[in-house]
């Protein structure tokens, strides 16, 4: 069993969107420009033309965090979700009854409603796609243009991903909250 | 951190997502003449839903080339039970680094685009209203060999223009296919009047470099150390290997860059400094540039001696034109101390790009613009060498004779009215259409070939291109998607998508050099066929019927043949290339591995058809470096460094003096940016999930970017009363649109700025229609004097609420 995360070396992200698009194409997710299982957060830069702070102006691309101490996972009242076997939080939408207490739990807003089988969605690492075809990427991290996503087994030091949180400075979303993400901003 | 990263948030301050919404995809499509519902199967080749969830199923995964843009990465297609799931990025191809784009990942949607030609039709109604009715392949061919009694058939309009195939004009988009077009059309048929996207996009670009340098060549931005890029953009333009090579080393990384834009793009979000340059102005900037290195003698001098041609005089010409910083600075609103800053920075850099650009031409000066930042990158000695501009090499394959015939009658093209340097082969769409429209051209122009190329789109004016083609007595059009321009078409023939077809194999040069080839994932859809198996179909129809008409008028023919039994009569046919099927005698497959054995062997032959890419040694080449990188030629290996001695830098080009063309990059005060008060320049550029005019309809790429806005200043728009989602008229001297309004201070006050190839007017594409505004009916038809390029950055609009 692995205990998977992602690290995004984040500086990288011009926020094309060829994540959310491979995202979809893999997964089947249903179109609507609300239904996407990642995204990329950006400001506008602060100022008035010409004199625009640069540094104001950023792109962060998001998706679930995947936590160890998931907020969604302890106030759902059906036990659709749950961890699976990879410590990917997952949802099981015969178990889902759409009362929608996670997507008011997640901290990262990371949650949506598929509207073709009424239940909650939200990003599975590719569990029920890629990985469960023995491929060890998901499907933004092998498509990014710019490299941004490194995706592996953090029990695992020798794989990419823990040698670059051991590398490299990094920070997480929300850390004050507890929820123990397993994304992983690179500096 | 302050950046927002909540889903909710982000989605109401999103531009793109807070217009439109879910797409609601019209049921019904009357262009097919048959009721075609969405992403309904009739034969279960297409798949039920529009995004595809894949399966732990057995799949095959073949190697394409991407075909949404001009790029062609590599990927390979997960084919499920006959139905393409998803694209996968190709590890193998050094150009694409195992990427797809958001486009190059939605090219599924491409494929199965519900609006897409499905067969072949020849018009009923009137042009421009859609109406047609569904025939076989051959009574297309028949009707444009022979016309219905709406429009006229080829020949006649060969008989009664007595074998004039100039008569015939023709035009082609980018694309692996396109050389076959020319062949078919150009050296076959023989027309010489064919106009391509070169005129409307990156012309200048490549002729300023390729007469300075010898090569429009390759930015090296893995191992360069300082870049200044001006004049494109490369986080939301995509180009490979460029924009994944830049992006991972910006940010205080190890590439500093340098960004002008006269607004505020998503490259200029990874800049270290980004100057707000005027509309126009970049060659008063890149000449004061010069000039500050000339002046403080900061230039490799070495270098300058050993590679330059007419230094002297350039160094001359630019130091007495005193093109100071301060003379710049009013010109350009670029500070003169940033300028003096950025001089010196680019001269004491280890390694420093003044990056070349691409796409079109943004003013007259171009040409010169192009010229002076060659000389300036050259001026620094960073040439033909790891980390600076490189000439790269390309991998041979053989090329193939054309038995071209010569047709006697066949005028020569025309389109060279204020043009320096006109162009054999490639023409000026804009000179061209005028010339035709206003009757200058020397004969008639009375059919268009059309294929892939939608110029009511990409060509400014499109009025004039409307009247252009209806002008003609016969349009014919090869294309995936019912655009604009197909709507003015006699006969419409559909075409494969570039995941139905195995493309020409090609070679992709540069310092890590490719084979690369495209192959079929899938049979082609509904009754569409492969470019080339089209060309050779109308190459058999056409061929006796046309050469009937060269014996008539040629007397070149008929006194080589006087005398001559039919079957010798035939011979000569076949030898002299009359004989219009020779070239597709073979199908591309056959071809293409004939090729590559021929060049590299067998076992060449069997890594291309498996990876989609083959270099000699690959094997052993090849590494992964991790889950996202792969080595693909040892870094000794790599062709930095190519020239050698044959490295000549061109300062001065005497030559083009004669020609009326500045032999050394010149500032004329006629150059200079201004708008009237009350109006606005009108800027445009493209984005990272569109390609131009065809992408509008993919519904995944919609569903991202639906429409185009107009940008503008955020204390203009408040002052007009002009606020998020408005509508707004917008109007030039030539046209006007209504567009929504994004105010924004990431743009100045007398400035707008839209993305190019929205607003289709063809209601067959039912997803792209009616959303936004097309550019080109605004831009004014003007052209820069070397090429007779079209200068895309030069209209002035006026804008209100509506």
């Amino acid at each position: 069993m692995a205990r998977y995360g992602m690290a995004l070396d984040y500086k990288n992200c011009i926020n094309c969107k060829a994540c959310e698009v491979a995202c979809k194409e893999e997964n089947g997710v249903e179109l609507g420009a609300e239904k996407h299982r990642i995204w990329v957060g950006g400001n506008n830069p602060e100022g008035q033309w010409p004199l625009l702070d640069i540094a104001s102006a950023a792109f962060l691309p998001s998706q679930c965090q995947h936590c160890d101490d998931a907020p969604c996972e302890e106030v759902c009242p059906t036990h659709a979700t749950y961890y699976d076997e990879n410590g990917v939080v997952r949802v099981n939408a015969d178990k889902c009854i759409l009362c929608s207490y996670c997507m008011n739990a997640c901290p990262y807003d990371a949650r949506y409603v598929d509207d073709r089988t009424m239940t909650v969605d939200k990003c599975t690492f590719c569990s029920d796609t890629r990985l469960a075809r023995g491929e060890t990427t998901t499907a933004c991290q092998n498509t990014c243009p710019t490299k941004v996503r490194t995706f592996g087994d953090l029990d695992d030091p020798e794989s990419e991903i823990s040698e670059l949180l051991r590398t490299r400075e990094h920070f997480s979303l929300k850390s004050h909250l507890g929820t123990n993400p397993k994304l992983f901003y690179l500096t | 951190m302050s950046v927002e990263v909540s889903r909710r948030k982000f989605l109401q301050g999103s531009v793109a997502l807070s217009v439109a919404g879910a797409s609601a995809i019209s049921a019904t499509n009357l262009f097919s003449s048959e009721h075609a519902s969405k992403h309904q199967s009739a034969n279960g080749r297409i798949p039920s839903t529009i995004t595809t969830k894949t399966s732990t199923k057995e799949a095959e995964n073949v190697p394409f080339l991407c075909g949404i843009c001009v790029n062609k990465c590599a990927g390979f297609a997960r084919v499920e039970d006959g139905i393409i799931t998803k694209l996968n990025p190709n590890p193998y191809f050094p150009k694409s680094r195992n990427m797809l784009c958001p486009r190059g990942n939605a090219g599924i949607q491409t494929l199965y685009d519900p609006d897409r030609l499905k067969y072949p039709m020849i018009r009923i109604g009137e042009r421009g209203d859609g109406k047609y009715k569904r025939v076989t392949w051959d009574e297309a061919y028949e009707a444009i060999l022979n016309g219905t009694n709406k429009f006229k058939g080829i020949k006649q309009i060969l008989d009664e223009e007595k074998d004039n195939r100039a008569t015939i004009g023709y035009c082609n988009g980018e694309g692996l296919s396109k050389e076959g077009f020319e062949v078919l059309v150009g050296e076959k048929i023989g027309s010489p009047n064919y106009v391509d996207e070169i005129s409307i996009c990156l012309e200048t670009t490549l002729g300023g470099y390729v007469n300075t340098l010898g090569t429009y060549g390759e930015a090296d931005l893995n191992n360069a150390d300082y870049l200044i890029i001006a004049g494109a953009n490369r986080a939301e333009a995509i180009i490979t290997p460029d924009t994944m090579d830049m992006f991972k080393r910006s940010k205080g990384r190890g590439l500093k860059t340098i960004v002008l834009d006269p607004r505020f793009t998503n490259t200029s979000a990874k800049a270290d400094r980004w100057y707000a340059v005027n509309p126009g102005t970049d060659l008063a900037f890149v000449l004061s540039l010069t000039y500050v290195v000339l002046k403080e003698e900061l230039y490799d001098k070495d270098f300058v001696a050993e590679h330059g041609i007419g230094f002297d005089e350039y160094k001359n010409t630019i130091l007495s034109s005193k093109y100071t910083p301060e003379w710049a600075a009013e010109i350009t609103n670029i500070p003169a101390k940033e300028i003096y800053k950025t001089a010196r920075e680019f001269m004491q850099a280890r390694s420093p790009i003044y990056y070349q650009g691409r796409r079109s031409v943004f003013s007259k000066n171009d040409f010169q613009l192009r010229r002076a930042m060659a000389t300036f990158q050259a001026l620094s000695g960073n040439l033909d060498k790891k980390g600076g501009l490189v000439y790269g090499e390309k991998l041979a394959l053989p090329k193939e004779d054309i038995n071209a015939p010569i047709y006697g009658q066949a005028q020569p093209r025309f389109d060279k009215e204020g043009i320096a340097i006109p162009s054999q082969k490639t023409g000026s769409w804009i000179v061209f259409r005028n010339m035709v429209l206003e009757g200058k051209a020397p004969y008639k122009v009375r059919s268009m070939f059309m294929r892939k190329h939608n110029p009511l789109a990409g060509v400014p004016n499109t009025k004039k291109t409307v009247q252009f083609l209806k002008m003609m007595d016969l349009n014919v059009m090869i294309d995936i998607l019912p655009s604009d321009t197909t709507m003015y078409a006699d006969v419409v023939l559909p075409e494969a998508s570039y995941l139905e077809r195995t493309s020409p194999v090609s070679s992709y040069g540069a310092t890590e050099p490719a084979i690369v080839q495209r192959k079929a994932s899938i049979a082609p859809l509904y009754e569409t066929k492969t470019p080339e198996v089209i060309y050779k179909e109308l190459a058999e129809k056409l061929s006796k019927p046309l050469w009937e008409i060269t014996k008539k008028y040629d007397e070149d023919v008929q006194d080589d043949t006087e005398g001559m039994s039919p079957k010798e009569i035939l011979a000569y046919y076949k030898e002299n290339g009359f004989d219009l099927t020779d070239p597709w005698e073979k199908p591309v497959e056959e071809q293409n591995k004939e090729k590559v054995v021929s060049m590299y062997g067998e076992k060449a032959w069997k890594i291309l058809e498996e990876r989609g890419v083959y270099y000699p040694h690959i094997e052993e080449y090849h590494k992964q470096l991790n889950p996202n990188e792969s080595e693909y030629y040892p870094d000794n290996k790599k062709k930095y460094t190519t020239q050698n001695d044959k490295l000549k830098v061109h300062f001065t080009l005497p030559n083009l003096a004669k020609k009326g063309v500045d032999a050394v990059p010149t500032w004329h005060d006629d150059y200079k940016f201004s708008v009237p008060e009350g109006q606005f320049r009108l800027v445009t550029g493209r984005h990272a999930q569109f390609t131009q005019s065809g992408t509008t309809n993919n519904a995944m790429l919609r569903d991202l970017i639906p429409t185009n806005y107009i940008w503008i200043n955020q204390r203009v728009a408040d002052k007009r009363g002009i606020k998020f989602g408005d509508k707004v008229e917008v109007k030039s001297n030539i046209g006007k649109v209504e567009i929504l309004a994004y105010p924004t201070e990431k743009i100045a006050p007398n400035q707008i700025f839209m993305l190019h190839g929205f607003g289709g007017s063809s209601e067959k594409m039912e997803m792209a229609y009616g959303m936004g505004a097309n550019d080109a009916l605004l831009i004014e038809d003007k052209i820069e004097p070397v090429y007779g390029a079209a200068v895309m950055h030069e209209t002035n609009v006026e804008i209100r609420k509506v």
